[in-house]
């Protein structure tokens, strides 16, 4: 008996423990039989795969309540499945199910880090992406205000051009909802509930009539932000501090924000003032 | 540039990339980037179908002047009151508009926060 728990857990269910790992065994043991028929081999392949694919979706389960559809990590994690059956070594003596874990998950943590791009982007620019979320970060820190391409240049090692160009792709970049729970083990506490909101300011200030019935139509964080921006002339970076998200995330739900404004005012008839 | 809003971005990103050469913050260059989208969004309304929107750019040290204009006869000088204006005057350091009966345009000039005398 391995230590792993997550064998456990899938197999006990009906089968029983020794009975899914007997009948594992021996689909492999037909898999890898050189002299069988192809047909025999895909048969015992696609039994593999049935076999084990309550594995998929325990490690799938893992990752529920994150926005993406649990049928899709289901799918993903499958990949992994199909890899980890063609690379398992027999010879090892370990668990399948031991082996193939670590290779699910991390088809499923592949699939979130993709995924959240609404295009498709070179990695070399996601990667620029997230070293100037944190360069940025980290010069807006000890500058005491939001730096300038060169200083994020500088503290890269790249080019002034690397910086727009990394800035740019990252208006391609579409997180995951706030509102989703960070994993289904401690409780529902997702980042929005983390986020204070202090609504008395909302009622300060004087909001111009117009506007008014489309701002409330606007969800809670995005009213926030643009009054942070626009009323309490905050910048993107002391925002980004405020509410504890990135100045690129601000940027970008601030543009999106008044494109909307601007699609909303542009359709109705704006009461006259 | 055609006056369509599909030649926006480019625009944006342009002002962009010239702010950058200027070392402007991050902060200063996404402003910029809003506040010529939003200029841009009020004057295009207003051209002529199939005529062009220009864009003129002035650099300084320091400070950047972008002008966008279309023709458009009789223009309607914006409304000081309407949204896209606050949002204009509040990301630019400064904004004017300006209407005759043949062009409307719009001038924003964005100072770098860098430059800005400490007093």
């Amino acid at each position: 008996m391995s230590g792993d728990p997550t064998e456990d857990d899938y197999s006990d269910a009906s089968a029983g423990v020794e009975a899914t790992r007997r009948r594992s065994a021996e689909l492999f043991a037909q898999l890898r039989e050189n002299s069988a028929p192809e047909p025999a081999r895909d048969a015992a392949r696609e039994g593999l795969v049935h076999l084990h694919l309550p594995l998929v979706e325990h490690c799938a389960r893992r990752f529920r309540n994150r926005g993406e559809p649990f049928e899709d990590l289901v799918q993903v994690g499958t990949i992994g499945l199909l890899k980890s059956i063609d690379r398992f070594d027999l010879e090892r003596g370990v668990e399948f199910s031991t082996y193939a874990t670590p290779t699910i998950l991390g088809e499923i943590k592949r699939h979130f880090r993709d995924k959240g791009w609404a295009i498709r982007v070179p990695r070399r620019l996601q990667e620029l992406r997230m070293q100037i979320g944190s360069a940025g970060a980290e010069l807006t820190q000890s500058l005491g205000r939001s730096p300038t391409p060169r200083e994020l240049a500088e503290k890269i090692g790249c080019s002034v051009e690397d910086i727009l160009e990394g800035i740019e792709s990252s208006n391609a970049y579409s997180t995951l909802s706030l509102d989703a729970g960070d994993g289904d083990d401690d409780g529902a506490a997702t980042m929005l509930g983390a986020i204070g909101i202090d609504d008395e300011n909302l009622e300060h200030v004087e909001i111009r009539e117009s506007i008014k019935p489309l701002l409330d139509r606007l969800d809670a964080r995005e009213k926030r932000i643009l009054l942070l921006r626009f009323f309490k002339n905050m910048t993107q970076s002391q925002i980004a501090e405020e509410i504890g998200v990135s100045q690129m995330h601000v940027s970008r739900l601030l543009s999106r924000t008044l494109e909307q404004l601007r699609a909303s005012l542009e359709s109705d008839d704006p009461p006259a003032g | 540039m055609p006056a369509d809003s599909a030649f926006v971005s480019v625009l944006r990103t342009t002002s962009a990339g010239l702010a950058a050469r200027l070392d402007f913050t991050i902060d200063d260059i996404e402003d910029l980037r809003m506040a010529v989208g939003e200029a841009s969004a009020l004057v295009l309304p207003q051209a002529e179908p199939g005529s062009d929107l220009t864009c003129e750019f002035f650099m300084r040290p320091a400070e950047l002047t972008i002008q966008v204009s279309v023709v458009s006869h009789q223009p309607t000088p914006p409304d000081e009151d309407s949204f896209a204006w606050q949002v204009l005057t509040t990301l630019a350091t400064k904004a004017s508009a300006s209407a005759d009966d043949r062009r409307f345009a719009i001038t924003l000039s964005m100072r770098s926060a860098l430059q800005e005398p400490d007093s």
